[in-house]
């Protein structure tokens, strides 16, 4: 029924603090070159590491200069642009671009729009103009539409929707007029760190077990039921179907793909393995292979065995 | 806590209610998330304890993170606060960090309500350990219980009590001994003698007639400063909490935040066992909008008994792994000094 463990602890490697590291650009601080930086590997930095001479460069985000130096304040990998060199942390907030796929739930409903929590910064603002109204997604905006925002989305509703644009203080803008955007049901949202999830073509994934998949960039991951298409067009709008809560019919095993599905994502971000669909797809027919309960996967060799299995043949 | 969809809310409720019924993660109805615990993580406290349900084990992240730990004060009976005999304290204290997107008022409300109930259990009389009282009538130990929630990630209230126990079974009261001081008749100068509590018959001059029974012990010592002391009386009665969450027709332990949010009523049962495995039940909450029976609640009660007496044992064995443990490390770093 339940089990006790210890914490891990933390296994400081004895050959660490033998000698001094120096980041490497740091022994040739004079004549740093663009060999240095081009075509090698992405360079890891922690906080405090000097990353070169402030002489030579300009320092982006994610870097401060100290005299003559420019030193990183984050964890992350260093890249260099010409003569501005920056630090792109691993462990943060989801940074949106125009174009970005996110899953975001309904945090407040103000006149004429919705803030939407994005795991981001700040909170995304959903305009009501940026929503397709129900009756034609051409349908003009209403006096009574602006009063009964809440029969479209209520406090705490998930969505998927658009990033379109930028207000002036870094807010994220949404929209969702497209039929595969718009409010989620019939699934449970798992979340992992956004930088895990990789800018894919096609962020809707569908596995053939029945289960559909979004994966929003800001680390929030929609595992669903299989949604039928049915070719509805554009005049079909259906407001009942788009913006209702009543979730489909799903049967057990669907429920149990569900659940086994979550809990791959959960192992891998656990793991820190960013996520693609063919990896997810080869380890869900792993998991099947190895015919456990989805709670298994709970357990840490299990996940241990998968994320090895996965890195041996990716 | 944890603000939910209503296709969400429906779509948790509907996969319990299933046949066989599913959770979010796959575990069964009564299976516990893997749980963590370590005693005397805090040197400075008399004890202490750190819990963590269902933590990631490559990073320790996520899961319900909990640390207790117990420290003893001395305090004066009659005009101080203390009662005879010692009494106990408790307090939790949420981390801003674990519920980021509450107000600090609604935090400070949340502080008050779990401390109310960890109070209303702990803090009670019949419970009360035998050895914190110091001087009679005098000088008693005041015990503070305090418990920080770092992270909340569902089932706060078996991690806060869990924590609570180890906590009080790692706390070790220091022995006193009582100490008078008294004038020499002979030469008028003071001086102390360690004496024992029974008064010397042969010194005392007065009256024949005075029969005052005069307490003349006043003030107390520690014999060996070093010395941790011996563990606090009534391990046995420090209870354990189940949380069953409730729906209409079956019930569930140790929910996420998510099955939280979807369950309209929770259960908390407080047991705690003799050594003969009698159990006791030290008290009982109902938290929620939703409502019960009393047929359902003696039935649940039966249930809760079960499933107590389970954690209760696993956590009694995970607490002498603990001592051994930390025995051992302590001979080790004394042969390796």
């Amino acid at each position: 029924m339940l089990s006790f463990i210890s914490f891990s602890s933390q296994h400081t490697d004895s050959t660490y603090h033998r000698s001094t590291r120096h980041h490497p650009d740091v022994e040739d601080l004079m004549d740093v070159d663009d060999d240095d930086f081009s075509g090698s590997e992405p360079k890891l930095t922690c906080p405090g590491e000097t990353i070169t001479s402030s002489q030579a460069f300009m320092r982006g985000h994610g870097t401060y200069v100290d005299k003559e130096d420019v030193i990183a304040s984050v964890v992350g990998t260093v890249e260099r642009v010409n003569k501005l060199v920056t630090v792109r942390a691993i462990r943060t907030r989801y940074n949106p671009e125009v174009g970005d796929l996110v899953v975001g739930r309904i945090t407040e409903v103000q006149p004429r729009r919705w803030k939407v929590d994005a795991n981001s910064r700040q909170d995304a603002i959903l305009m009501l103009s940026s929503v397709n109204l129900p009756g034609g997604v051409q349908r003009r905006k209403l006096e009574s539409d602006e009063l009964q925002m809440r029969n479209f989305f209520e406090e705490g509703d998930l969505l998927v929707a658009e990033v379109q644009a930028f207000f002036s203080d870094g807010a994220m803008s949404l929209h969702t007029r497209s039929l595969k955007y718009g409010k989620l049901r019939n699934g449970q949202l798992v979340t992992v760190p956004p930088i895990l999830v990789r800018r894919l073509k096609s962020h809707f994934i569908s596995l053939p077990c029945g289960v559909d998949l979004i994966l929003g960039l800001n680390g929030y991951i929609w595992v669903s039921k299989q949604a039928k298409d049915n070719d509805q067009g554009e005049e079909g709008f259906d407001a009942e179907a788009v913006y209702s809560n009543q979730n489909d019919d799903i049967d057990n095993a669907t429920r149990a793909a569900i659940s086994r599905v979550g809990n791959i994502i959960r192992v891998f971000a656990d793991h820190f393995v960013p996520l693609t669909d063919t990896l997810l797809l080869e380890a869900y027919e792993w998991v099947i292979e190895q015919e456990g309960d989805a709670k298994y996967l709970l357990l840490g060799d299990t996940g241990d065995a998968l994320v090895a299995a996965m890195s041996i043949r990716g | 806590m944890a603000s939910i969809s209503k296709a969400e809310k429906a779509y948790v409720q509907s996969s319990l209610l299933s046949n066989p019924p599913l959770r979010a993660d796959g575990r069964g109805l009564i299976d516990f998330r893997t749980i963590a615990l370590e005693s005397g993580i805090a040197p400075i406290a008399n004890g202490s304890a750190r819990v963590s349900i269902g933590t990631n084990a490559q990073d320790g992240g996520g899961g319900t993170e909990v640390v207790a730990a117990a420290k003893l004060e001395v305090e004066s009976v009659g005009d101080g606060e203390g009662v005879d005999g010692g009494r106990v304290v408790c307090s939790v204290s949420c981390s801003p960090t674990a519920y980021p997107l509450l107000s600090p008022n609604a935090l400070d409300d949340l502080q008050h309500d779990m401390t109310s109930v960890l109070n209303a259990t702990l803090s009670h009389p019949t419970i009360r350990p035998k050895n914190l009282c110091i001087l009679p009538g005098r000088k008693s130990w005041l015990l503070n219980l305090d418990v920080i929630v770092f992270s909340d990630a569902g089932n706060i209230f078996d991690a806060i009590f869990m924590a609570a126990r180890a906590a009080l079974w790692d706390t070790k009261v220091p022995r006193t001994k009582s100490v008078q001081y008294r004038a020499k008749k002979s030469d008028r100068s003071d001086a102390t003698q360690a004496m024992d509590m029974d008064v010397d018959e042969t010194a005392h001059v007065g009256s024949a007639l005075d029969t005052r029974q005069t307490i003349e012990v006043a003030d107390f010592e520690l014999p060996d400063y070093w010395d941790e002391g011996e563990p606090l009386n009534g391990r046995q009665a420090w209870p354990v909490c189940l949380t069953l969450n409730l729906l209409p027709a079956l019930h569930f332990l140790d929910a996420t935040l998510q099955e939280e949010a979807s369950v309209p009523l929770k259960l908390l049962v407080f047991y705690s066992f003799l050594s003969d495995a009698t159990p006791l039940l030290r008290g009982m909450r109902l938290l929620g909008t939703g409502v019960s029976d009393l047929v359902q609640v003696n039935s649940l009660l039966k249930d809760g008994e079960k499933y107590a007496r389970n954690v209760w044992l696993a956590l009694e064995g995970k607490l002498k792994d603990e001592d051994l443990r930390r025995n051992q490390k302590a001979r080790e770093r004394f042969l390796n000094r």
